[in-house]
């Protein structure tokens, strides 16, 4: 299917949000018996807002970022991004969407491992069949400050600096929406700051809307607006 | 987006994988490339060399006189000097030392001044042949000389008369030297052929006439008129080009069977390939997860690992070129003296672009699995979680019908036996399916044993471990093993029942070409009554009036009726033998003429009682209606005849007689040398030395055979290594965890010891379960001979199979039992 822009039609209203899911159920099928881990979740986010997802472990956060992000699908419910379904769009139709107007960071940072520090940022652009992909990712490993490293592999990196590389990779093609999987989660305090820091800095600066995943509440404390869960439920 | 150095980083990360998907490759195209440039080599060679392999432009063949017609066209054609005749007589003989003291069978070729007419006969001494052979001399194997205790100069006994050893023979152009030889040639020259006194009517003569045509161009026109003139259907006219020679029928038939082997490599390559691939992408899965996350299509996807895995292929398809050239040097060394003297070996471009489109073929069809699912592998899988969609069944089953057809197109193209090919295709098919099988309930097995130590529990968990290709590993491990155990275990009980329990009173010395007119003192000369079989000489004509078309009978690889037969005549049956049709030997209410017939003719053609089979008998045609179907009991070494007249219709025809005796082996020798010094016409063949003979040379092509099999279980090896490698990540989980809780590095070394142990043991034991049951069967049925099981031989075999698995697991795990968990987690705190 494509993706189609939402048009009025009967249980549907135009919405100006970036995001949006609605009445978002997810249940896993293990040893023939289903466990329910996302329950009734519906939320939406503007452009330009910082929302963390916040809950304890097993509570259903990494599961809500995977369907919000288009990277897995719901049992039921509906999710729009920029105004385009994306419930059941198949994975064709939603690399673009990955490519164009979504970035991720992970906690394990998922750096390609047989690629160099640049190489990994410049890859989204190069998929675009951006011709200036090389001097942009120049550019943005020169601002988080990883110039020196451009050409070392991740294997040669420190947590930090990989995270940094991540960073850099989710920004270049300038997305609209950035999600984050616990980005500190594997880092010290110290370079869980600097990598909070400019994450902050590049959403701000290309006004992207960002969604974040932690259990961490100091960062919590830096969104606009924190969503909690709990057990699958959105907790108030 | 440029693929290529992004390909180059991941092959240069992943080389392990790579390579041993590039040797998977290489060992399907290897053998197959090898013996299909072999065959062509040798074929190439056969067609060039032509004229010197048969020593002539024109070969004439017949086991009877040349018809009158017949050589009165040649005579025409040598008197307008158009061609140059020589007259060559081939037969056996036993020759004596002058003391008669020692005696030895001998292949007897006597010919005329002109021999050969191209390609030389070499003589120990170098001297030119055409001149050393004269009147009165003649020129031997130097296994001859050695056997009787003879040097060049002595006198020889052949026949009735004697001639001097002038030289020894070390090569002649017409065929290998050592190829079935049944004993040491002997050249004479034809003005001794009266005087040799071996031409009685009846006896075992190859008679040929070599034509040499004066202008090459007129060779086609004369061997035309001369078949047109040939008055009897037992003489063949060919042209060099035509001609069939005995090392070219023994090398298609023996590279027919090689060519089966290469194709079952090919297919248990294949399966290689596929798991190796699997391996491959199952490494890759979070790499690929990343770059659908970050926005790569499922196109960009494909196309990047479909070029990554061509390239990969091709670079496999150009090892496999180079190691089938190697593999071609290497079977040319094994067959050795079986072969034509001076065969070149050539690798031809032609060969070269087959073998490249077998390999991207080959790459292309069992890529295709891996590389769909690459489709399937979801960005979730970032997050260690399996895609929530179901897998789609169709491209599984396009998959393994396109394997099958691609698999029976290429039986096809090699054997060029549709019928054969079917069989053989289906057979295949159905050994993987219950390797599958058994596979699968082995393991559904091994999941439920109620194990008690912890080092057992772990090695069996281990065989489920994620990505272990476990299944695939034991799938083609136990259909290799079970081809090669199986052959084993054939070759064994063919042995054991024909070779080593050579019955002591079976007969065992064979006397051929008795005359009528010599029964009473040769029965005098052994000392007691002596049984003899009357022997005359047949081509059958016709089946029921349809005429034999003997040019595609003589295409068949099995016996069939376009040879010449020897019929007997007789009133009742032997002891070895019983009545599968009728109830009598013969009918007393048919007034026309009756022949019995053995089963094994009716597997040559389907013929049943009362059907009419039309003989020529030295030119003289007769036609007999089947009155009874014997068979007989194929563990006996007495002689028997496929077709058996009532004394009353074959008495009267020319025929020589045929007597076996039991001789002790200390007998032999003098009984040998006073027979025929008594009798120089008779041949005498020891059975014992002859079946030693035949042994040994089964042997040597079995252990050939065998040796190429072997490269199947290379393949099985392969994905056991790819498997090792593919699961590093969690054996190293394990590895660490194990030591991190306590457990030595003793116990991590048993645990994947015992893991491996248990893939080789499952594996083998499948296969010997398989091999012996095929082999069972075969022994039983095809053969009807008996059977044993050779326990100790089979857990030799196993044994030997589970130390191979073992070694190369641990071997392949060896950097994973090095790990130290302090490295192990220092890497996952970076992570």
């Amino acid at each position: 299917m494509n993706l189609r822009t939402l048009e009025p039609a009967r249980g549907d209203t135009i919405t100006m949000a970036l995001l949006e899911a609605r009445n978002l159920i997810k249940t896993y099928t293990v040893d023939h018996r289903a466990i329910t881990v996302l329950e009734d979740v519906s939320l939406s986010a503007e452009k330009g807002e910082f929302i963390v997802i916040s809950g304890s472990s097993g509570s259903g956060k990494t599961t809500l970022l995977t369907l919000l992000s288009g990277l897995d699908h719901p049992t039921s419910g509906r999710v729009f991004i920029d105004n385009r379904e994306i419930t059941h769009a198949s994975e064709e139709d939603l690399a673009p969407l990955r490519n164009r107007t979504i970035g991720f960071v992970f906690q394990s940072f998922h750096l390609v491992p047989s690629m160099t520090a640049r190489e990994n940022v410049m890859f989204p652009a190069e998929l675009r069949g951006d011709p200036d992909a090389e001097a942009r990712a120049g550019r943005l490993l020169s601002r988080v400050g990883l110039s020196a490293r451009a050409d070392n592999l991740p294997s040669q990196l420190s947590g930090g600096e990989k995270q940094r590389i991540a960073l850099c990779r989710a920004m270049i093609n300038r997305p609209k929406l950035l999600f984050a999987d616990e980005p500190t989660g594997n880092l010290d305090s110290e370079n869980g700051k600097i990598v909070l820091a400019q994450l902050i800095d590049l959403k701000n600066e290309h006004g992207a809307t960002l969604v974040l995943v932690t259990h961490n509440p100091e960062i919590a404390r830096a969104a606009d607006r924190v969503i909690s869960l709990k057990d699958g439920h959105l907790n108030g | 987006m440029r693929h290529m150095p992004m390909i180059l980083r991941q092959v240069r990360r992943s080389y392990k994988q790579a390579g041993l998907f590039v040797l998977c490759v290489a060992l399907s195209l290897a053998t197959l490339t090898a013996f299909s440039g072999f065959a062509r080599s040798v074929g190439r060679a056969l067609l060039d060399d032509a004229r010197t392999l048969h020593a002539a432009d024109i070969i004439i063949r017949s086991h009877d006189p040349i018809s009158a017609p017949l050589v009165q066209a040649v005579d025409r054609l040598a008197n307008q000097g158009r061609i140059v005749r020589a007259n060559v007589h081939e037969f056996y003989s036993v020759v004596r030392a002058p003391n008669e003291k020692a005696s030895v069978l001998s292949r007897l070729k006597v010919v005329e001044p002109g021999y050969p007419f191209y390609g030389q006969v070499t003589l120990k001494s170098g001297r030119p042949f055409k001149q050393v052979l004269a009147i009165g001399a003649c020129i031997v194997e130097q296994t001859l000389l050695d056997r009787i205790g003879l040097k060049v100069g002595d006198r020889l006994q052949v026949g009735y008369t004697t001639l001097t050893v002038d030289d020894v023979v070390t090569a002649e152009p017409d065929r290998p030297l050592d190829l079935f030889a049944f004993g040491p040639r002997v050249f004479i020259h034809s003005s001794d052929l009266d005087a040799l006194g071996l031409l009685a009517t009846g006896s075992h003569i190859h008679r040929v006439v070599l034509l040499m045509v004066m202008d090459p161009l007129q060779v086609d026109d004369i061997a035309g008129r001369l078949k047109k003139a040939s008055a009897f259907d037992g003489e063949s006219i060919d042209t060099y080009l035509t001609s069939g020679s005995v090392v070219k029928r023994f090398l298609d038939n023996f590279l027919f069977f090689l060519k089966l082997v290469g194709l079952f490599i090919l297919m248990v390559s294949g399966l290689g390939i596929q798991s190796t691939l699997t391996a491959l992408f199952n490494e890759k899965q979070r790499t690929i997860a990343v770059m659908k996350t970050v926005g790569a299509s499922g196109r960009f996807i494909n196309t990047h690992y479909t070029l990554m895995v061509f390239l990969l292929g091709a670079a496999g398809t150009g090892v496999g070129i180079l190691a089938g050239a190697v593999v071609q040097g290497g079977l040319a060394w094994m067959l050795g003296p079986l072969l034509p003297e001076g065969l070149g070996l050539t690798i031809a471009w032609s060969g070269v672009a087959e073998a490249v489109m077998l390999g991207l073929t080959v790459v292309a069809l069992f890529s295709f699995l891996p590389l769909y699912r690459l489709r399937e592998m979801r960005p979730v899988a970032i997050f260690n979680r399996l895609p929530s969609v179901g897998i789609t069944r169709w491209p599984y089953f396009l998959s393994g019908l396109l394997v099958l057809l691609f698999f029976l197109a290429l039986v096809l193209w090699h054997m060029r036996d549709i019928v054969f090919g079917f069989y053989f295709v289906g057979a295949v098919t159905a050994l993987i399916l219950a390797a599958a099988l058994l596979a699968q309930l082995a393991l559904w097995a091994m999941r439920r044993l109620p194990v008690r130590p912890l080092v057992f529990r772990q090695a069996i968990r281990g065989l489920f471990r994620r990505g272990n290709a476990t299944r695939s590993i034991m799938i083609t491990l136990t259909v290799s093993l079970a081809v090669i155990f199986g052959d084993h275990l054939i070759e064994k009980n063919l042995d054991a029942t024909f070779v080593q329990s050579f019955p002591a009173d079976s007969a065992n010395a064979f006397f051929l070409d008795i005359q009528p007119d010599q029964t009473e003192a040769f029965s005098a000369a052994i000392g007691h009554p002596v049984q003899f079989y009357p022997i005359v000489r047949a081509r059958i004509t016709s089946v029921n009036g349809e005429a034999i078309d003997r040019s595609r009978e003589g295409q068949k690889r099995r016996d069939n009726l376009s040879r010449v037969f020897n019929l007997t005549y007789r009133e009742a049956l032997l002891d070895d033998e019983t009545l599968i049709d009728g109830d009598t030997l013969f009918r007393n209410d048919w007034p026309e003429p009756q022949v019995s017939i053995m089963d094994t003719v009716v597997e040559m053609r389907r013929m049943k009682i009362g059907d009419r089979i039309g003989f020529k008998i030295q030119g003289v045609p007769l036609t007999a209606r089947i009155s009874s179907i014997r068979t007989r009991d194929s563990r006996s070494l007495s002689p028997f005849f496929y077709f058996v007249f009532p004394e009353a219709i074959m008495k009267q025809a020319p025929h020589t007689l045929f007597a076996a005796l039991t001789v002790s082996p200390g007998q032999m020798g003098p009984l040998q040398t006073s027979i025929v010094s008594r009798f120089p016409n008779i041949s005498v063949i020891d059975m014992s030395q002859t079946i030693g003979i035949l042994a040994r040379l089964m042997a040597r092509l079995s252990r050939i055979v065998r040796i190429f099999s072997l490269f199947s279980i290379a393949a099985g090896l392969l994905i056991l290594v790819s498997a090792v490698f593919a699961t590093r990540a969690e054996r190293v989980v394990e590895s660490v965890y194990y030591k991190i809780l306590g457990a030595g590095r003793r116990f991590v070394f048993t645990v994947f010891a015992l893991e491996n142990l248990l893939v080789g043991l499952l594996s083998s034991l499948l296969a010997l379960v398989m091999a012996q049951t095929g082999a069972y069967w075969v022994c039983k049925v095809k053969f009807n001979i008996g059977y044993q099981p050779f326990l100790s031989v089979s857990l030799v075999m196993l044994a030997a199979t589970v130390a191979l698995t073992v070694t190369v697991g641990m071997v392949a795990s060896r950097s994973i039992l090095a790990k130290k968990p302090v490295a192990y987690l220092r890497e996952q705190q970076n992570e």
